[in-house]
């Protein structure tokens, strides 16, 4: 059988893979943020973790997704970096040592 | 936080903006269909721990090749047609049917029928955000079964694909989105591409429809069951040409500003490709009417109707796109309906009671919440705050409907094919000087 030699159909790799911001050791006396897309009932369990995260660590400082940019069901790719931006902002600006994003993927 | 089934594409999500050690938590199992102390025990039982441990740990990653440093020429395997196959399964590049393997001299081949330079970017695509080349697209066009000289029309459509209003970022949904293309122009009849009775059926239009679904998935980067999460997965895309020898309206392509000369492909996404009702002329009732009634009836069963009413930056985008056939569209014509006058007619005679259109947001959007609730928010107009037994406006605009002519001439059919996420977007054709020569050449 005659042998073929093939090329890849992958697209080529245009962002330099880096990665994110060092963890913080501990929650204690740590603030974190909520970041909620408004679907699969995060309005449910952001309070719940809230509570759970603030029983184990009472003096963690817990920022609710309501004082975030929110913006349910925007799929307009500037709106989109423009939401993060906003978020990213926000979350500096309330003193975030981490934000937790969700529900869902 | 994903639930089961998502991490991996958050992962990748994560990896395609560059960061490669996303904490991830997992909520275990469909928290959609989770009643409230399942949730509640589900995330003090499993969750918590989970996010605490994303906050706290790195979870380190491997060097990963840097930006663009593969060589695109590189041979990647040797071997049989069959072990080829098997090694593009393995790989994930293919969609499961047979390839044609793509060697160099078949890819160069592609190559002649663009002037572009095989290495020049053509576009970036969403999700993974990887670089299109003439190089690349012809491989996948190879592997597809296409014939050289389509190249200009998958170049066009990965130009399509690359565009803001494309928002190709958004077909992951778990509802199932797959693009098709829709061919316009000279073109169509200039190489053979079917309009008319079972076109997405006949060569070469499946070839075609064939690598766009491979340039998604190996250059887009959307593989299913990691980033393209359709629950019970997609057809193959198909590839529609329009009838305009067949149509008494304008083409497609003219509708959104292209001269009718002009070869244009648009590539649109639909969530269904289904069924075909046939609207019959009838006593005291004509075939045009019956028509318009039937694409209404349509319109208002398909399952994403909830976001149908939405306008403004809040709201979902919507495009619906209806398939007529010659025959349908002849009797519209010959009532006095443009095509215009067909989208403002469904805009306005498409309804539903409040109360249906409630129970459809209520209990199968993600979101869950009522038509009153989406008015206050600005995204449905007043009318969606009235009594439940008003019947609504369920579109935002005539300007969702999308109407291609197309199918069999002697066929009284329409088919409407919702789709949501993405507009649909027209490129260009652009053909090499030397097209009608590469065009009589013995393999072309």
């Amino acid at each position: 059988m005659k042998k073929l030699e093939v090329l890849s159909p992958a697209g080529l790799a245009v962002v330099a893979p880096g990665g994110s911001a060092r963890r913080i050791d501990s929650l204690d006396g740590k603030t974190v943020g909520e970041v909620w897309n408004g679907v699969f009932k995060g309005d449910f369990t952001f309070p719940i973790i809230r509570k759970l995260l603030q029983a184990r660590y009472p003096r963690l400082k817990v920022i609710p997704y309501t004082e975030f940019p929110h913006v349910p069901g925007s799929d307009n790719p500037t709106r989109q970096r423009e939401l993060a931006r906003q978020i990213a902002v926000a979350a500096k600006e309330k003193g975030c040592d981490a934000v937790i994003s969700g529900n869902g993927a | 936080m994903t639930t089961t089934g998502f991490s991996l594409l958050a992962r990748l999500t994560g990896k395609a903006g560059g960061v490669e050690d996303l904490s991830i938590a997992e909520y275990p199992g469909p928290l959609g269909m989770h009643d409230a102390g399942e949730i509640a025990r589900n995330i003090e039982a499993v969750l918590i721990d989970r996010i605490v441990s994303g906050l706290t740990q790195s979870r380190g990653h491997a060097a990963t090749a840097a930006a663009g440093s593969r060589d695109s020429r590189q041979i990647v395997f040797c071997g049989t047609a069959a072990e080829v196959n098997a090694f593009f399964t393995t790989e994930e590049w293919s969609d499961g049917l047979p390839i044609v393997p793509p060697t160099p001299e078949l890819v160069e081949c592609f190559l002649q029928f663009t002037d572009r330079s095989p290495d020049e970017e053509i576009a970036v695509l969403p999700s993974a955000n990887l670089r299109a080349t003439p190089l690349n697209i012809s491989v996948n066009a190879a592997m597809a079964g296409c014939r050289p000289e389509h190249m200009p029309l998958i170049v066009a459509a990965v130009e399509a694909m690359g565009e803001e209003r494309c928002s190709l970022n958004n077909i992951g949904s778990s509802s199932g989105i797959f693009p098709f293309v829709l061919i316009n122009g000279p073109i169509v009849a200039q190489l053979g591409i079917n309009a008319g009775a079972q076109l997405v059926s006949r060569a070469p239009n499946p070839a075609i429809g064939r690598a766009i679904g491979l340039i998604v998935r190996n250059i887009a980067g959307f593989r299913p069951g990691a980033s393209y999460m359709g629950t019970f997965g997609y057809p193959l895309a198909v590839a529609l040409a329009e009838y305009a020898e067949e149509s008494p309206w304008e083409p497609f392509h003219v509708e959104h500003g292209f001269d009718r000369g002009a070869n244009t492909v648009t590539v649109g996404v639909t969530n269904n490709w289904g069924s075909s009702p046939a609207p019959y002329d009838r006593p005291g009732q004509s075939g045009a009417q019956t028509a318009l009634e039937l694409l209404s009836r349509e319109i208002a069963r398909k399952t994403r109707v909830f976001n149908f009413p939405g306008q403004g930056p809040h709201a979902e985008k919507v495009m619906i796109t209806l398939l007529l056939s010659p025959p349908v569209v002849k009797s519209l014509a010959a009532a006095g309906y443009s095509k215009q006058d067909v989208k403002r007619h469904l805009y306005e005679h498409t309804r539903m009671s409040l109360r249906e259109f409630d129970w459809i947001s209520r209990y199968t959007s993600i979101s869950g919440i009522t038509a009153r609730e989406r008015v206050d928010e600005g995204v449905f107009p007043p009318e969606f705050a009235g009594a439940p037994d008003d019947r609504v406006r369920i579109l935002s605009s005539p300007d969702v409907l999308h109407i291609v002519v197309c199918g069999d001439a002697h066929r009284n059919r329409v088919m409407v094919m919702e789709g949501g996420h993405t507009q649909p977007t027209t490129k260009p054709v652009r053909l090499p000087p030397n097209w009608a020569e590469l065009l009589q050449q013995p393999d072309a």
